[in-house]
């Protein structure tokens, strides 16, 4: 018995003398039956401030007491009216079913506060495992919250995410504990929680909860109670087994997404392969024919060749393998895109360095196009990779160029407004056709007057190369309706730490 | 030029390049030593005391770092390394560690001439000497003996600062030069990493010095690396 019991009992007895002293100063006035009434009235403050066993030892002693001091004849045990035999069986009765009636009362209204804890505890819970946004963040949040809830230390071991479902894989040889990987054993192989508090293993230092999927074991979880000496409660067993329960259906959860995105992007780089594979051949393929033809003709016939021809098949050869030069660093540039491999290394730079840069390398082409570029004095530096804006002007001007028949004007204009700077480049040509502003940026898309197969299409890559890029500058490319023709306009946000102002300087002049 | 064409030694390990390379070095009176690794190649510049180095960066025994500066501990013949896109660390590296200029693959003839021809220059200047005093092409002409600057026959007022960055560029002129070279050069070693100083008083250079500055003709850009003044 501990103290505290024996501390209710104590009180018991106190009530009861109480009620003793009560009727003892009120006898005069008191008939037998009112004494009875304040025996039993003891006897329910008593079930209700204490347990059944103090509460049925009240029951007892009051009858004996009344019995004794107040039932003629007094002072002994003997009673000659027999009728008061019904008056004690009815006291005992009364006094046992409100000790029963209050004790269960009190039990529910226990347990409902426990269950409340228990629902807040699980209720914040599921609230971090939402926010989460992958597995091993999930375990990260579960473990600490249980390890706050259960007063102790929890630790979740998983099987691998393929779910082979071996109860070995979970990683056990990382415990050192030889009584902890026993019980271990025996939580993944019954499915059971075991080892510390329970009835399997109970001499581990730890309390092994499996963590069940739907159809499987996924793992399990090792909860190091702060004080092994420490019974486990029923209560604390029954928060700790339903946290775990709650964070293992989550894990599922995020095992089943983190599969489905693997399989997503799966289907979607087959998808691209294939694509790729298609693009490939073909202009791959239509070059290197022209290149081989040129080169053999060259070979065989120089002694039938004018030297026109001849200056016609080199010609060939150069310009064909420079378009593959462009198509094979396109590729490059999308796989570095898609793969998240881009890296964008800002500097504070005017736009006009690799606009300029830009302009250089396609000036061959651009003898075709006129361009106009508007950029105003008061412009500001951007923060920009200076190779992939130089890329991205590059993609749009050929784009331009591609599709606008020679002599049309091309425009390059930038503004700032609202902490970005916008960009465009417009040409006159026909424009895109309606409905096929956001389809342009997808991967291969060639708008149906762009012809593949002459020697200045498109691989269909460029604008999907831009919008990564400008998406890894934190900008955004679309393409601006216009009457004219074509117009793409890009944002370039002025983040990040700004420049250190340039030094003042006397002007001679 | 000389009587005795100049010697060029190649390291590039892949066959077609050094092909191309000695073809068509030798159809231009070069005399070309070709090597296929690192170790010959270090082997060759000891041994024939070459008047100009090209060197592939991407080679199989050794990193082209390694040789850039080891060959820079024995000798101050001009280096031209050779890389692929998308290197430009590489090549910044190469030329802070004393290379000359650069070749990106792939590379037109008249390129490899071009980078030849001012490397060759360059190393002709006696020891000591800071490079070039005077520049001129198309409307520009400066006189760094003088302090003259003239666009179209007029003068033409620049900074002290701009006027600096101008005649580190004039002294180099026809070589790439990097951003690290010039912002230490110009502003100080303390500003090494103000690559948007240079980058304003670049663009304020073109606006005096270009007829076009958005289009630039003579202040070249070299993406990623540095700037080269045509000459």
């Amino acid at each position: 018995m501990t103290r505290t019991t024996l501390k209710e009992y104590g009180w018991a007895i106190g009530i009861i003398g109480a009620a003793t002293g009560i009727a003892l100063a009120l006898r005069p006035y008191l008939q037998t039956i009112d004494v009875a009434m304040l025996y039993l009235l003891a006897v329910v403050v008593i079930a209700y401030r204490h347990r059944r066993g103090p509460a049925l030892m009240a029951s007892v002693l009051s009858i004996a007491v009344f019995d004794y001091g107040f039932v003629p004849p007094f002072y002994t045990f003997n009673v000659h009216n027999t009728a008061f035999f019904l008056t004690f069986v009815v006291m005992l009765v009364v006094a046992m079913g409100m000790s029963e009636l209050t004790g269960r009362i009190r039990e529910q209204a226990e347990e409902a506060a426990e269950g409340e804890q228990l629902a807040a505890a699980q209720y914040t819970l599921s609230r971090e495992l939402a926010a989460a946004s992958s597995l091993d963040e999930e375990v990260a949040i579960a473990a600490r919250h249980i390890s706050e809830a259960g007063e102790g230390e929890a630790l979740m071991l998983l099987s691998d995410p393929a779910g082979s479902g071996q109860p070995g894989n979970v990683g056990l040889d990382a415990v050192d504990s030889v009584t902890v990987r026993v019980a271990a054993r025996m939580a993944l192989e019954q499915r059971v929680s075991a080892g510390w508090g329970t009835t399997h293993g109970a001499e581990a230092e730890a309390l092994v909860v499996p963590l069940m999927s739907s159809t499987r074991v996924m793992g399990i979880m090792i909860f190091y109670p702060h004080s092994v000496e420490d019974l486990l409660s029923t209560q604390r067993r029954r928060v700790i087994e339903a946290l775990a329960a709650q964070a293992a259906s989550s894990f599922e959860r995020a095992q089943l997404t983190e599969r489905h995105e693997r399989a997503r992007v799966e289907v979607e780089s087959e998808r691209l392969r294939t694509a790729l594979l298609s693009s490939l051949s073909h202009d791959l393929r239509t070059p290197l024919g022209s290149i081989e033809g040129a080169a053999s003709s060259l070979l065989q016939g120089s002694g039938f060749l004018s030297p026109e021809a001849r200056r016609d098949m080199a010609e060939t050869i150069l310009e064909e393998s420079r378009r593959m030069t462009r198509l094979i660093a396109n590729l490059l540039d999308m796989v570095r895109v898609e793969t998240g491999a881009l890296m964008v290394r800002k500097e504070w730079q005017p736009l006009e360095e690799p606009l300029g840069v830009a302009l250089l390398r396609l000036d061959e082409r651009l003898t075709s196009h006129p361009v106009k570029t508007r950029l105003p004095d008061s412009l500001p530096l951007v923060p920009v990779d200076e190779l992939l804006i130089e890329q991205v002007f590059i993609n749009l001007l050929e784009n331009a160029i591609r599709h606008t028949p020679p002599d049309t004007p091309i425009s390059i204009s930038a503004w700032p407004e609202d902490g970005e700077v916008l960009v465009e480049v417009a040409d006159e040509g026909e424009g895109v056709p309606e409905g096929e502003e956001e389809t342009i940026f997808r991967k291969f898309h060639r708008t149906s007057s762009a012809d593949r197969t002459s020697p200045a299409g498109g691989s269909g890559l460029g604008l999907t190369i831009c919008r990564g890029i400008i998406t890894a500058h934190g900008g955004r490319i679309w393409l601006e309706r216009n009457e004219k023709g074509a117009a793409f306009r890009f944002s370039i946000p002025l983040d990040g730490p700004e420049p250190r102002p340039l030094p003042a300087e006397v002007v001679e002049d | 030029m000389t009587t005795a064409s100049p010697l060029v030694l190649l390291i590039e390990d892949e066959p077609q390049m050094r092909r191309f390379l000695g073809a068509t070095l030798r159809a231009h009176e070069y005399q070309v030593v070709e090597t296929a690794s690192a170790r010959e190649g270090l082997a060759q510049a000891a041994g024939r005391n070459p008047e100009i180095i090209l060197l592939d960066l991407g080679l199989p025994d050794r990193d082209g770092l390694d040789v850039t500066r080891e060959l820079r501990r024995s000798t101050r013949t001009p280096i031209i390394v050779i890389s692929a896109r998308g290197q430009e660390r590489d090549k910044v590296n190469a030329l802070d560690l004393g290379a000359d200029d650069y070749l990106t693959k792939p590379f037109g003839v008249p390129e490899l001439l071009a980078r030849v021809r001012v490397a060759l220059r360059h190393s002709s200047f006696a020891t000591g000497s800071n490079g070039e005093t005077s520049f001129e092409n198309g409307d520009l002409k400066v006189d760094l003996v003088r302090r003259q600057v003239f666009r179209a026959g007029e003068p033409a007022h620049l900074t002290p600062t701009e006027y600096k960055l101008l005649a580190a560029l004039v002294r180099n002129a026809g070589r790439v030069v990097t951003q690290r070279q010039l912002l230490q050069e110009v502003w100080g070693s303390n500003y090494a990493e103000q690559s948007h100083y240079l980058r304003v008083y670049m663009g304020q250079l073109r606006h005096k010095l270009e007829r076009d500055p958005t289009r630039p003709r003579l202040f070249l850009t070299e993406p990623g690396v540095g700037y080269r003044l045509v000459d």
